[in-house]
């Protein structure tokens, strides 16, 4: 009787050999990201732009697009435009880190390991407080810690939240939210993998058949983890423009 | 009684195995040392060190948390990302954004001639609709003096041949007047001659013509008269 199926350390499923000495799987991905990105805009911006937009300059224009219409006019209005190459660029390399996760033989979200989750979100973390010092000056601290309209005596309860949700918590949150769902993500797959794997080709005849409902479980996470990893992309680059966009403009 | 465990080689595998097999999988799990070395980040640098210090459990189990930030990872995935971002900024972006800033003036010039074009095309509509209402008008009003003239020249005709058949018809009245005058002067004429004769032949001797005629006369003027 079959009681208990052991899963492997999490360690393990996220560790990979070194392809060469400090590169290993996620930096290659991380780079693969970068790289497809450019090749991507390469490709688009050598083709004819005054012509109707086709292949991978309809895909790059939809990019594009994409960003500013649905990320930056929503949260930072058309004065976020600037924002625009580097929006594209966070969209861009994190959706690029999530979809190994489901691509056979790589099946890696470089996004599923902290490091570059960690990196992205600090370089927001200093970039919104860079434009909230550039916008606005030393106020900027004053305006984020004792927002207008709040009664006095109610300052000590607000003025520590809010250094605490905006100085200390966004950071935090960006990194674990992407991180954190796109590790469970990637131990989904793996776990319904190994258990398909062992009913499959297990000794059991009774369980063999078993085995398609933990693969029918796979189609469906691995599916589900397309979505997911588009969303957390989304969910970042559009957390960090509305940090931007409040530090750049308060009263937004 | 069964109890599953994993076994680890190059790649993570499963399969179940009993209790008491569990023992001995742990006991041979120790991997080599070059297989050890492919597979993680390794802490030995010999095969001595390896087989010296390392446990039976294979060194990657003791690998750091998820959690832990890789220095390698951190370095290259910022690197990538620097680079993508400053290549977006400085070059691709504003490659691509202006050749569809390009097309979207090309478009907007167009709609712009376009609605130049349509404004163009609405005021020659209206010029030419205001040109056929003015040829209509000026249509209409030569309909109406033609249909004036036409209608006098009618009337002006329908007089003169009214007049001709009035005339025609007096003179028709007057020859048939005077037709009968002069077939009645003959039917007078003959009755009187008969009547005279009749009157001679019955008395023997000729009345007087004019008495007889006179007779006739008053006869046939009561006649028509009655």
């Amino acid at each position: 009787m079959v009681l208990a199926l052991e899963f492997p350390p999490i360690n393990e499923i996220l560790r990979w050999r070194d392809l060469f000495p400090t590169f290993n799987k996620v930096a290659l991905i991380a780079v693969a990201a970068s790289l497809i990105s450019i090749v991507i805009f390469l490709l688009a911006a050598r083709k004819d732009g005054l012509k109707a937009p086709q292949g991978v300059r309809n895909l790059a224009e939809t990019i594009v697009e994409f960003i500013e219409e649905q990320i930056i006019m929503p949260t930072m209005g058309r004065h976020g435009m600037g924002w625009t190459p580097f929006l594209l660029s966070l969209f861009l390399f994190i959706y690029l880190c999530n979809l190994p996760g489901i691509i056979p033989i790589l099946y890696m979200p470089a996004t599923a390991r902290i490091a570059i989750p960690m990196f992205l979100a600090l370089l927001v973390w200093v970039i919104f407080i860079g434009v909230g010092f550039k916008h606005q000056g030393p106020a900027y601290i004053k305006n984020s810690l004792f927002p207008p309209g709040v009664p006095g005596p109610l300052y000590i309860l607000v003025a520590p939240i809010e250094f605490i949700s905006t100085f200390l918590v966004r950071p935090f949150s960006l990194t674990v939210r992407l991180f954190a769902n796109l590790l469970a993500g990637h131990i989904l797959l793996v776990t319904f993998s190994l258990l398909t794997e062992e009913l499959v080709q297990g000794d059991s005849l009774v369980l063999k058949p078993v085995g398609i409902l933990p693969f029918f479980m796979l189609m469906f996470i691995t599916a589900f983890e397309v979505l997911v990893g588009f969303l957390q992309a989304y969910i970042f680059t559009i957390l960090a423009a509305v940090y931007i966009g409040g530090a750049a403009h308060p009263e937004h | 009684m069964l109890t599953a465990v994993v076994t680890r080689g190059l790649a993570v595998e499963v399969r179940f195995v009993t209790v008491e097999e569990e023992g001995e999988e742990h006991g041979s799990e120790k991997m080599s040392y070059e297989e050890s070395k492919d597979f993680c980040e390794f802490p030995y640098e010999t095969e001595e060190e390896y087989e010296a210090e390392a446990s039976a459990a294979h060194p990657c189990l003791e690998g750091p948390s998820p959690l832990a930030v890789e220095v390698k990872e951190l370095a290259w995935g910022a690197g990538a990302f620097v680079v993508l971002a400053l290549l977006m900024r400085f070059w691709l972006f504003p490659a691509v954004k202006k050749g569809m800033d390009a097309r979207y003036a090309l478009i907007r010039d167009g709609h712009e001639a376009a609605d130049t074009a349509r404004g163009a095309a609405r005021a020659e509509v209206a010029e030419y609709e205001s040109a056929l209402a003015t040829v209509k008008a000026e249509a209409n009003e030569r309909v109406d003096a033609a249909r004036q003239t036409l209608e006098s020249e009618r009337a002006a005709r329908l007089a003169e041949v009214n007049a001709a058949i009035a005339a025609k018809r007096e003179a028709a009245a007057a020859e048939a007047a005077a037709s009968r005058q002069a077939a009645e002067a003959d039917v007078a004429s003959a009755a009187t001659e008969v009547a005279a004769r009749t009157i001679e032949l019955a008395t023997g001797k000729a009345p007087d013509a004019a008495a007889v005629r006179s007779a006739v006369e008053a006869s046939m003027n009561a006649g028509v008269s009655s």
